[in-house]
């Protein structure tokens, strides 16, 4: 064989190499219905919650397609995409558009709000209580340590834990408000968790989508939540956890870790849900999408999706006849119980 | 699995050993490129986008050959380390995506064609890339890693020419690895399910049919004196599939840098030499 026909097989080789191996990439097209085909096709393959929710998606699609065309403008086009999202009755799931961000909102506005952290500031404590990053908290007037934690956006570190849970070393129990928490970090919720385990336990379990269909996940993982090292405070007396039905996501999470621990009961409301750990992606018209793509099961493995109630024993609604006297009817039940030793 | 681990490791000890057998007689400079990479960068990663990104691309790359310490006649090893980044952008050009990585890699080659001008090498290479894909944008699923030892074959074919008085050496290094082992989570895992330890089948044998890439550089080293100016082309394709998770990326970049040959000298030797006298 001569060198030049030795090299121009190779390079004739190579050719075809990289051609066949090539592996096949989505193309949708940078149109209105390039781009809503491409939002229900992502949908289809990633989103989690379909069976549980009982949604036809093809239905959805089919109901849906008809209403958009390629003269549609932007704002029309987004109305007709969020309307579609909505179907998905779904906290997590946004469509981000340099004008707007699709939002489901009946998941807490169907509901009584159950919260006004003026009422709590004003007349629990006389606008006296400490505040440290997201968290504000103050000893009750019932010698009952408080907490609210309003994000889980924003971590705090073991010390500053050790020093909040310090206030109340000499409280026979402690209120943990998460009403309105809409979630964050699950690792800021297992590091607040961490104060309140004496040993190594499952706080959940996670799944993941393995393929496009609806029905193709993996097995569920266990979420273990380590207690605290040695030398920080760990809180081992009654803790009652209020919630609302703002409660939700990175909280929701919480409540149902906190909710399998001896010593805590769930007092107020409904939680909000969100037990899908979210997943981006973008659509060809350069709008971004969110959606719940890992299930979050409880440690009993049951879909918190819908939220987390309290035992009905304890399911308080709070009364606007007590707010305008400014009494929080969810956290009087709470001190309530924790005077009458009715808390674990 | 196993037995891909144990081709990776016979291979690197093949290679480590070859640079270990001696022969003093000769003596075996070290052609070395120092080079700057700068061109176009087409990105797609289905982890983070369905679509493909396009932008800029850079690199720096330090490439050097020797004549094995065995049978230096017939034997080279190569030894190539790249830092390389891109950034691009989406279609609409409203979203950006973020490449880095290291890149090593050792290729064992023979002389197979030596004739007049031209000659031609190959042999077994073992390649190590580390890297990440970025995307700002997502929010739990911001980072695509890129994490791949793969074994191949890597060559060279070389052709003396002249422009007016002015040697040029012409150069196609082309590599293309043929197995090993990469990195790819599942379809919808998140990078904080493996954080919590879920970490089962992240690692994925590599073989054509889901691991492809080819690196091929086209130059010209242009000698100036003792040192040569490289100038040229080089097409790095990667195209990936695991999971239903597809990943390609594709660079072309014009290469510029300079080349060389050194003898590295053994201080405790060059005392005893008297033909070298060090400027310290």
């Amino acid at each position: 064989m001569k060198t030049p026909t030795a090299i121009i097989r190779l390079a004739a080789a190579i050719v075809t190499l990289t051609a066949v191996s090539c592996h096949e990439l989505p193309d949708y097209d940078n149109s209105n219905t390039g781009s809503f085909e491409a939002l229900w096709t992502e949908f289809d393959n990633h989103y989690c919650f379909f069976r549980e929710k009982g949604i036809d998606w093809q239905e959805v699609h089919d109901r849906y397609a008809p209403q958009v065309n390629d003269k549609l403008g932007r704002q029309s086009f987004f109305r007709v995409m969020e309307a579609m999202l909505d179907e998905l009755r779904d906290g997590h799931v946004n469509l981000s558009a340099p004008f707007a961000t699709s939002y489901y909102r009946e998941w807490w506005s169907d509901y009584p709000q159950n919260f006004d952290a003026r009422i709590i500031r004003q007349y629990y404590f006389n606008f006296n209580y400490s505040s440290l990053g997201e968290v504000e908290y103050g000893l009750l007037r019932q010698n009952i340590g408080y907490i609210r934690w309003h994000s889980f956006a924003q971590n705090l570190g073991h010390g500053n834990i050790d020093y909040i849970l310090a206030a109340f070393v000499m409280s026979p129990a402690l209120i943990i408000d998460i009403r309105d928490n809409s979630g964050g970090d699950l690792t800021y919720a297992d590091n607040f968790a961490s104060h309140f385990v004496t040993s190594t336990r499952t706080a959940g379990y996670i799944c993941h989508k393995t393929g496009p269909g609806h029905d193709e996940f993996s097995e569920p993982y266990p979420i273990e939540i380590k207690p605290v090292t040695a030398g920080h405070w760990t809180w081992t007396k009654p803790v009652i956890l209020l919630t609302n039905r703002s409660t939700f996501s990175a909280a929701n999470y919480f409540t149902a870790l906190m909710k399998s621990l001896p010593q805590v009961t769930q007092v107020g409301a409904t939680t909000g849900g969100g037990a899908g750990m979210p997943y981006s992606l973008e659509l060809p018209n350069g709008w971004g999408v969110r959606f719940s793509a890992c299930p979050i099961y409880d440690t009993e493995m049951n879909c918190t999706e819908f939220g987390i109630e309290p035992d009905p024993r304890h399911a308080v609604d709070l009364d606007p006849a007590d707010a305008l006297q400014g009494r929080d009817t969810i956290l009087d039940f709470a001190i309530s119980m924790i005077e009458n030793n009715e808390c674990k | 699995m196993k037995q891909l681990l144990a081709i990776l490791l016979t291979l690197s000890a093949a290679i480590t050993a070859a640079a270990g057998d001696t022969d003093s007689t000769l003596l075996r400079p070290v052609h070395a490129a120092y080079t700057v990479e700068a061109g176009s960068a087409h990105l797609a990663d289905t982890y983070l986008t369905p679509l493909r990104y396009s932008g800029w691309s850079a690199s720096l790359r330090y490439s050097r050959m020797q004549a094995t310490r065995f049978n230096p006649r017939d034997w080279v090893l190569r030894m190539d380390f790249a830092a390389d980044v891109s950034r691009t952008l989406n279609p609409v050009r409203n979203a950006t995506m973020w490449y880095w990585g290291l890149d090593f890699t050792a290729a064992l080659m023979r002389r197979v064609w030596h004739r007049g001008r031209f000659s031609a090498m190959v042999g077994p290479d073992i390649d190590l890339t580390l890297g990440a894909l970025y995307s700002p944008r997502n929010g739990n699923n911001p980072v695509a890693a890129k994490a791949a030892v793969t074994v191949g074959v890597a060559g060279q074919m070389s052709y003396a020419a002249r422009i007016g008085r002015i040697p040029v050496t012409l150069l196609w290094q082309p590599a293309l690895p043929v197995t090993g082992v990469f990195f790819s989570p599942d379809y919808g895992q998140l990078y904080y399910e493996i954080y919590l330890g879920e970490r089962s089948g992240l690692a994925r044998a590599a073989w054509w049919g889901n691991h492809f890439r080819l690196d091929n550089l086209i130059a010209a080293d242009i000698r100036l004196g003792g040192t040569s100016l490289r100038i040229g082309y080089r097409l790095d394709y990667l195209s990936q599939s695991a999971s239903h998770i597809t990943s390609r990326t594709i660079t072309h970049a014009a290469v510029i840098g300079i080349t060389g040959e050194w003898l590295s000298v053994n201080p405790r030797r060059a005392s005893a030499d008297p033909r070298i006298i060090s400027p310290l």
